[in-house]
């Protein structure tokens, strides 16, 4: 902003000084005139290397810079002599207000204008149409520039903190990639080295492969923290794979790579769903069960899909699930699906696992 | 099912934790494969390279720079024959996508036992595409993105899976094993593979075609032929 006044103040200094030279036939006092356009020469330079700097930016400048311009304005009836129809330094006198605009915004840019006009209207022996105008323009103009060059500021602060914010995640971010990438090595590493040791080892092997797949999953679920997503929506994907903390059944989740944005009730309850689903594999399978959860998203709609590796149901066999208590479940699995607005099919083959399909409104029931 | 000897599988380790590095590499050599280089960061993979000569690259995804994505389409490039075998600890989906997109034909997570990885790796000697369901679900993910994004008439070369293609990813991403996807479909276990490797080609030729064009529109090509 100041920079852009320097360059201001320079083009209207050689305006002024340009207009001096052009009407110096009518000046009673050339020798003084030349005087207040040097020193108006070197305060531009003094002002422009001092408000360069935020911290000289002090009241004592912007009042020197004002003092200054009335100083110059004072002089002109006697350097000009009484038919005064322009000041000496003209519109140079913009300078000091549009620094008063800057640093104390709008009230700064409304009290600059108006003394400036004040001594401006005193030193002349009558009010023409264009002083007149003259006068209405730095009035209006002081306060809107003190106005949006606040504005400005307020803008470029927010976007300085919302940059420092965002570098501040990413780095934090990327922190927490490598910890947990080095951690997640390691645990891998003794589940590995554990189950070829056997005995001891491999209980320790086991306990560290359950901690790598629950920190590898909420790494997954962490890691994108801006993913922008709606209010009131929530990304299944990551909902999802977090289920893979579970240690039975053994669950391997796959999802898209891109973040599958869902209405958050019909998120919640989807993945109350699954895990009901996968709490019937063990229950029925038993604790060293496998399972594999599907989800795909079809624009409007999502397909998730529960598959577990048990011995399946061959079709004579229904009725004896259901002795068993298995289709009380797969009932109630329905009920909720169909609450959500959805269809489920439950395929099983002997020797195919069980797996069951849901596609939902991703919207829930209409 | 493998018809190459293993001690003819020349392998390449790549890796920056040194104990995982060593451990792998050993791993490998008692089955009686030949590791003939490690390396601990992109650069000395890249390095090490052209001299080594493997079949086979073990790459970890995160290793100091250039990372394993960059590494990966950088071997490809150099010799189109070479497999790249992703073995990664965070599972970091995005970048597994994109080192499959560069042209890695296996993934496998680290926690993977030592017979999961012998196997992973001799199927990827082979010229088999090793897919874990994680995997397939990430592919089906991307082949949707990339038909849900507006059809451009100046772009037809967008990939499409064909129905069965679809179906049999499908299956993968449900863990379903080759096998048992070919008793289901009806199909012989080598186009159950087929199907898989398909998916993949597809979508690194697109992306090969990708890289190509925007070479092309930011005038790059000049560089390359002057």
């Amino acid at each position: 902003m100041y920079r852009a006044l320097a360059v201001l103040r320079f083009v209207v200094l050689v305006n002024a000084i340009a207009l001096g030279w052009y009407r110096r036939e009518s000046l009673d006092h050339p020798g003084v005139a030349a005087a207040v356009f040097a020193g108006m020469t070197v305060w531009t330079a003094v002002a422009t290397w001092a408000y360069a700097a935020p911290q000289r930016r002090r009241p004592l400048l912007l009042v020197t810079d004002l003092v200054v311009a009335l100083a110059a304005i004072a002089v002109s009836p006697y350097v000009k002599g009484d038919d005064l129809r322009a000041t000496l330094p003209g519109f140079w006198v913009m300078g000091a207000v549009l620094a008063w605009a800057i640093h104390w915004r709008w009230k700064g840019g409304l009290v600059a204008a108006t003394v400036v006009s004040v001594a401006d209207l005193a030193v002349r022996p009558g009010i023409t149409q264009t002083n007149y105008g003259n006068i209405f323009l730095l009035m209006l103009g002081g306060p809107v520039v003190g106005f949006l060059s606040g504005l400005l500021q307020e803008m470029a602060r927010d976007r300085d903190r919302a940059e420092r914010a965002a570098a501040a995640a990413a780095e934090r971010a990327r922190l927490a990639r490598v910890v947990h990438d080095g951690v997640l090595q390691v645990l891998a590493l003794v589940q590995r080295r554990g189950a070829e040791l056997g005995g001891e080892a491999a209980e320790l092997g086991r306990l560290a492969g359950e901690q790598e797949v629950a920190l590898r999953a909420l790494v997954q679920t962490q890691e994108s923290p801006w993913s922008g997503a709606p209010p009131g929506e929530r990304d299944l994907g990551a909902l999802m794979t977090g289920l893979q903390v579970r240690s039975t059944p053994r669950v391997e989740v796959a999802v898209p790579g891109s973040p599958v944005q869902v209405d958050g009730a019909v998120a919640e309850e989807v993945v109350a769903l699954v895990r009901a689903c996968l709490h019937n594999v063990s229950d029925h399978v038993g604790s060293d069960a496998r399972a594999w959860v599907l989800l795909e998203d079809l624009g409007d709609e999502v397909t998730v899909s529960v598959r577990d590796d048990g011995p399946g149901i061959a079709d004579g066999r229904l009725d004896q699930a259901a002795a068993e208590g298995r289709l009380g479940v797969s009932e109630s699995i329905r009920g909720r699906v169909a609450g959500l607005g959805g269809t489920a099919t439950l395929t099983s083959a002997p020797g195919q696992g069980t797996e069951w399909e849901f596609t939902i409104p991703k919207k829930g029931r209409p | 099912m493998t018809d190459t000897p293993p001690d003819r599988i020349r392998v390449m380790v790549v890796d920056d934790h040194p104990m995982w590095r060593d451990g792998v590499a050993r791993d490998l050599e008692e089955a009686g494969l030949r590791v003939v280089a490690t390396a601990g960061t992109g650069t000395e993979a890249l390095t090490r390279f052209p001299a080594a000569r493997p079949d086979v690259v073990v790459l970890d995804l995160q290793i100091p720079e250039p990372n394993g994505v960059e590494v990966t389409a950088s071997m490809v490039r150099d010799n189109p024959a070479v497999r790249v075998l992703i073995l990664s600890a965070s599972g970091e989906q995005q970048d597994v996508l994109d080192a499959v997109k560069a042209g890695a034909t296996g993934y496998l997570v680290k926690s993977a036992s030592r017979a999961e990885l012998l196997d992973a790796l001799l199927r990827v000697a082979e010229g088999d595409t090793v897919f874990t369901p994680g995997l397939a679900g990430l592919v089906l993910g991307e082949y949707r993105r990339l038909s849900d994004a507006p059809p451009a008439p100046d772009r037809p070369d967008t990939p499409r899976l064909t129905d069965r293609e679809t179906e049999v990813l499908r299956l993968v991403a449900k863990g379903m094993s080759y096998k048992q996807i070919a008793e289901r479909l009806f199909l012989s276990h080598r186009t159950v593979q087929n199907h898989v490797q398909n998916t993949l080609r597809k979508l690194q030729l697109h992306n090969r075609v990708q890289l190509v064009r925007y070479a092309i529109e930011q005038g790059l090509d000049d560089e390359i032929e002057g």
